[in-house]
């Protein structure tokens, strides 16, 4: 509840600054199921594996990007420091990597396009056919 | 924009097939301290110091193929004038999505923060409560098995360990044969609960301690071996439990070590630590408790002939004063996030010791924690 109302104290601030309606997104032939909880888990790094089998490439945006702080708030649900720190904890006791970073949306795209099991987040307006919309609702 | 260049260069190298795919990460801790008065606390005194706690390290590691990888950790410490050591060394083994084998040097995961106990930023301290963490074996060699899997919203995390460890400690060396190590662990998003049970072989030396066993062994060879601590069994215990609903959490730990035959005092630790995230603060609190002073042995004493008790009862108490300790600590601890892989931190800790109100101090000190 607390966080609900966070987030939606969060979504009225962004609002007045640069708003980022964010969907995550993945290659059109990933057959996985995926849910909120479960993309949750894949970058938080908690599973290393899609519902078939395969092993994520999972890309993050970079810190303080729009696209990275709605998605750490609203999908992860906790600031992009507490992110790092749970990240860290697996890559420093090798039971984990850090997600690939880039800089734009287009870069997102042209990472899922290259690789299948690739799975990012970006801004809905910079949407293509090249990627396919998770829906996490 | 640094990590942007360390992940184009790997794209670079890994394009070429020369190169396996090297992973760089590494972090940083730079601490410094002073204490209110002349007593020492955790090696800081009233002279502002930056190398009791102050740590480099880098990791790298690279997959030998899908399911095996290979991971090397350097760390420098301030404390041994940021020598370099090679602090882990491992390899991987990925059974399958839910199992994980290790092979070599790495972190005997005991407590909750023992695995990434060395990475400041990955905590709301500046260091890691010492009355729990602060143990000589934190580190060994031999085999870890990892267990990780979801049943519903419960995530369940089931960890196994066996090997040795040697480690200098007290100007002297502690050795541990045989030994292993089972926790569970059960998460439901804001609870997690954790179980720890492990036992070892211990031998500890150290010239002082073993001058005085062998003097007490020319007069009383049965208690000089309950004294000594040669091959005995140690086994330590552990509890955490933590709440976290992100915008406030509370943590706390209970810990117990034992070596049941032998001079030195059963050690039960145990802290409570709360705190708020306030954005990119978060103040907390932190009260930690330490019971070790316990006097053993005077059971086998009273076994002893009678007129040499008076003289065995001097080495007991000798070496149970030594390794005695009694104390709380109580800090409060502020953490900035100045960065997405920077923290600042600064903290204020009263520090009682219960055997000796000589010792009590205020430790103040302040982190700059850094993890790419």
């Amino acid at each position: 509840m607390n966080r609900m109302i966070s987030a939606a104290l969060l979504g009225v601030f962004f609002s007045s600054q640069s708003f980022a309606e964010v969907v995550v997104v993945v290659n059109p032939q990933n057959s996985a199921t995926l849910s909120a909880k479960s993309v949750q888990r894949i970058f938080l790094g908690k599973v290393t594996e899609y519902s078939t089998g395969e092993e994520p490439l999972v890309i993050n945006q970079a810190p303080g990007t729009a696209q990275r702080t709605e998605f750490d708030q609203n999908i992860l649900g906790r600031s992009t420091a507490q992110v790092t720190a749970s990240l860290a904890k697996l890559v420093f006791t090798g039971r984990g990597v850090m997600p690939t970073e880039v800089e734009s949306d287009s870069e997102v795209i042209d990472l899922i396009k290259q690789d299948q099991q690739a799975i990012g987040y970006i801004d809905a307006s910079s949407l293509t056919n090249d990627v396919k919309v998770v829906n996490i609702d | 924009m640094k990590q942007a260049l360390i992940a184009s260069a790997l794209t670079l190298c890994c394009t070429s097939p020369v190169y396996a795919d090297i992973r760089i990460n590494g972090f940083a801790n730079f601490i410094g301290g002073m204490t209110s008065s002349d007593e020492t606390v955790y090696g800081y005194d009233d002279s502002i110091s930056f190398s009791e706690e102050s740590l480099f390290a880098l990791q790298a590691s690279g997959d030998i193929n899908d399911q095996m990888s290979a991971t090397v950790q350097i760390l420098a410490r301030g404390e041994d004038d940021y020598e370099v050591e090679f602090e882990w060394a491992y390899l991987s083994y990925r059974v399958s999505n839910n199992v994980t084998a290790t092979a070599g040097r790495f972190r005997l995961p005991l407590f909750r923060y023992s695995d990434s106990l060395d990475v400041g930023y990955s905590y709301h301290w500046i260091a890691a409560p010492r009355n729990v963490y602060d143990i000589p074996f934190n580190n060994m060699d031999g085999f870890r098995l990892d267990y990780s899997d979801f049943v519903g919203d419960w995530e369940i995390k089931l960890g196994a360990a066996l090997g040795t460890f040697d480690n200098e400690v007290f100007n002297g060396n502690v050795e541990g044969d045989n030994t292993y190590m089972l926790s569970a662990e059960v998460g439901y998003e804001w609870l997690n609960l954790r179980g720890v049970y492990g036992a070892t072989k211990a031998t500890f030396n150290q010239q002082l301690v073993d001058a005085t066993i062998s003097q007490v062994a020319m007069v009383a060879p049965e208690f000089a071996d309950f004294l000594a601590i040669n091959e005995d069994s140690g086994k330590f215990i552990g509890i955490g439990l933590d709440i976290d609903h992100f915008t406030w959490f509370i943590k706390a730990e209970y810990t117990e070590v034992e070596i049941e035959r032998s001079y030195t005092p059963t050690d039960n630790a145990w802290y409570v630590s709360a705190g708020l995230r306030l954005g990119k603060w978060t103040p907390s609190v932190t009260y930690e408790d330490f019971e070790g002073d316990e006097q053993k042995g005077l059971d086998e004493l009273s076994a002893q002939p009678e007129a040499l008790q008076p003289a065995l009862l001097g080495a007991l108490q000798g070496l149970n004063a030594a390794f005695a300790q009694n104390y709380t600590v109580a800090t409060a601890t502020l953490r900035y996030d100045y960065d997405a892989n920077i923290a600042f931190k600064v903290d204020i800790s009263r520090y009682d010791d219960d055997l000796n109100d000589a010792q009590d101090a205020t430790l103040a000190r302040f982190a700059i924690n850094y993890v790419f």
